[in-house]
């Protein structure tokens, strides 16, 4: 749609077509890459396997990098999405082998993940500090809390016998034959979807992060909307801790970093699905989706697993040199 | 005075308001923060050798020196990067594939030596690969245009997964004279990764704050359009930056064997340590800019830190809850000294 824009200028047919590539770079790198993995491997589309993308790719990476485009749509950037996660994940496996219904250690895990929100958000809206350095600091004092309260950094598990039914459901449970975390992603994504787009909290959150000043000169409380947006990243992350020890019953001392750089990587691969190269949530989405569907192909490709990281990495950076080089051209 | 109004660029948030504050209040503030932390890490050293009778001595000194000299190298070479890439952290001067980087070029020097090759052609063969990293970086900055966070996010996974395909994720011993003489104790009794720290920050402080270019790498920084407008190699300078910085990953590479007899896996956890103690080193600069010394004291405050909890016997689980304490701690105060 966008692309048609910049190729009416040109009627060069070739230049047209190098328009169309690369203004949709996203998209086009989404089917390559599944063109050349359906053929690559005769197990890559099969129902099976596009189901296990979803659930053991697809999900949790889904809703980190959504809480990481909350932040990043007001302008900031989220580096403790994992200690949300970790501190959710903590409070719920402890309160629940503690004996404690799981609805409440839920709740409490979700409260924990906005606390760490929170945290970030007095930091940013309160005292003014960059996202980069407040998130920063509450990664590494995050670090620090798990090890004093883990003893030095050991897991918490739940025993085979003491997992309540419905803290198994939450992990691994199906409803209508769709996994329960995935409905939860979904859930999330139509949710993010909504707020972003639809909700007046969406749109001044986009607005601050293109021009903040303009949105203070409308008389918008910018401060507020910079921290809820910091508290809603905290609270997201927490889904993905409570889906996360759910579905492997055991909490680990700060795991939840494994997923920082992918969400980062996603909602800025997903930026350069918009026009303007704002955040957005399809965008994060098809992101999301590029590393999974990668990072699952390789495997199947039986390629060393060494290369694996090699090839997601250049094909991050092959999208986003495409979309950078398109936009600088578009301003210039 | 220019260089004033933009107090502490790196640290400060404040979306919609006037970036410029009154350039008195900046200095007045910029002295408070500079003597308070100055302050702190005495206080801190008076307190550790009261406590711990040994902290103060020579042999420990040296010690801290030489166990900080790979996150001093990558540190600063992370803080020329921030200096040539501005205020932003996101959209400025960031390279996260620097500690990959190390690990990558440990990995090739290691390597090197498993195949025969003497020390010369190994410490070439590292600091091309950190070399080469740069220029990708600066590629994707300067050529492509990719914002800093995201291009060298994108290049520390290509050069992390390069690394375990070299290395095929185990570690790789590596022995020889240079290895061993660079591990070894120094005059003094002080280990040769110290002198080589104090001589690389003495090198580097040289060229960044006193040469003509070192110059033009902070009015790029801080005011690209000025600089441009000025005439200066904007994007050549940037490019720079970011190809020194990579040299510094194969430096610290070389280091790394030598320290560790080998490469081993794991290089990926110097990361956010390394970005802590760069962005904290703005605060022991005069005017809380990225400087080299500043940064070669924040390096050395995170290394007697960390010694002097295991003297005294604390829990090292404290350390990175106190860097994260100290960064938000600096990080506030500048700000609200500012208000």
């Amino acid at each position: 749609m966008a692309s048609l824009t910049s190729s009416t200028e040109t009627p060069d047919l070739s230049r047209a077509v190098i328009g169309v590539i690369v203004n949709n770079a996203l998209v086009l790198a989404l089917v390559a890459v599944l063109a050349v993995f359906s053929v690559a491997t005769p197990t890559f589309l099969t129902l099976a396997n596009l189901q296990s993308i979803l659930v053991n790719n697809f999900t949790l990476l889904a809703i980190v990098a959504i809480a990481m485009t909350f932040a990043v749509s007001v302008g900031g950037i989220d580096l403790s999405v994992g200690t949300a996660i970790d501190f959710a994940s903590f409070a719920f496996v402890s309160l629940v082998l503690a004996g404690q219904p799981v609805a409440f250690a839920a709740l409490a895990g979700l409260g924990a993940g906005a606390a760490v929100g929170a945290f970030n958000a007095v930091l940013i809206s309160g005292i003014g500090i960059s996202p980069f350095l407040a998130t920063l600091g509450t990664l590494f004092i995050g670090r620090s809390i798990q090890q004093l309260l883990t003893s030095g950094g050991n897991p918490v598990y739940l025993p085979p016998s003491g997992v309540p039914e419905a803290f198994r459901f939450l992990g691994r449970g199906t409803i209508a034959g769709i996994p329960v975390p995935l409905i939860i992603a979904a859930l999330i994504i139509v949710g993010a979807t909504l707020i972003l787009t639809r909700a007046r909290f969406g749109r001044v959150a986009l607005a601050i992060g293109i021009q903040p000043s303009v949105v203070r000169y409308s008389g918008i409380a910018v401060r507020a909307h910079v921290a809820v947006a910091f508290i809603l990243a905290g609270l997201i992350a927490a889904v993905a801790g409570l889906i996360l020890s759910a579905t492997v019953t055991v909490y680990i001392p700060s795991s939840g970093n494994a997923f920082l750089l992918n969400a980062i990587g996603a909602t800025f691969i997903g930026t350069t699905h918009s026009r303007l190269g704002r955040p957005n949530v399809p965008g994060t989405v098809l992101g999301v989706l590029l590393l999974s569907i990668v990072a699952n192909g390789l495997l199947l490709t039986g390629l060393n697993f060494y290369w694996q990281q090699v090839g997601t990495g250049l094909l991050i950076f092959a999208v986003l040199a495409l979309s950078f080089i398109n936009r600088r051209k578009a301003t210039a | 005075m220019s260089v004033d109004i933009q107090l502490a660029p790196v640290i400060r948030f404040d979306p919609g308001e006037a970036a410029f504050g009154s350039a008195r209040g900046g200095n007045l503030a910029a002295t408070a923060l500079r003597a308070g932390s100055l302050i702190a890490f005495a206080v801190i050293l008076v307190v550790f050798s009261l406590t711990a009778p040994y902290f103060l001595s020579l042999g420990n000194i040296g010690n801290v020196l030489g166990q900080s000299a790979i996150s001093g190298v990558l540190a600063i070479g992370l803080t020329i990067v921030l200096i040539a890439g501005g205020s932003n952290v996101v959209t400025g001067g960031i390279d996260l594939s620097l500690a990959a980087n190390m690990g990558l070029s440990a990995a090739v020097y290691a390597t090197a030596v498993q195949l025969g090759y003497g020390d010369a052609t190994a410490v070439v063969a590292a600091l091309v690969t950190g070399g080469l990293i740069g220029v990708v970086n600066a590629v994707a900055v300067v050529g492509a245009g990719i914002v800093p966070l995201l291009a060298t996010l994108a290049v520390m996974n290509i050069v992390a997964g390069l690394e375990l395909v070299l290395t095929q994720n185990t570690v790789i011993p590596a022995a020889t004279p240079l290895l061993t003489a660079v591990s070894s104790s120094g005059p003094f009794g002080i280990p040769v990764l110290a002198y080589v720290l104090l001589a690389f920050a003495l090198i580097a402080a040289a060229i960044v704050q006193y040469t003509p270019t070192g110059l033009r790498l902070y009015a790029v920084g801080e005011f690209p359009d000025a600089a441009r407008a000025a005439g200066l190699a904007v994007r050549r300078l940037v490019a720079g930056a970011f190809i020194a910085s990579g040299l510094c990953g194969g430096f610290a590479g070389i280091l790394s064997v030598s320290n560790l007899s080998g490469s081993t896996t794991g290089s990926g956890e110097m990361l956010l340590p390394v970005v802590v103690t760069a962005l904290l080193g703005s605060v022991f600069s005069r005017r809380l800019v990225p400087t080299v010394i500043g940064t070669l004291l924040s390096t050395l405050f995170v290394g007697f830190l960390v010694n002097g909890f295991q003297l005294l016997n604390i829990s090292s689980v404290l350390v990175s809850g106190v860097q994260g304490l100290l960064i938000l701690l600096v990080v506030s105060a500048t700000t609200l000294l500012r208000k």
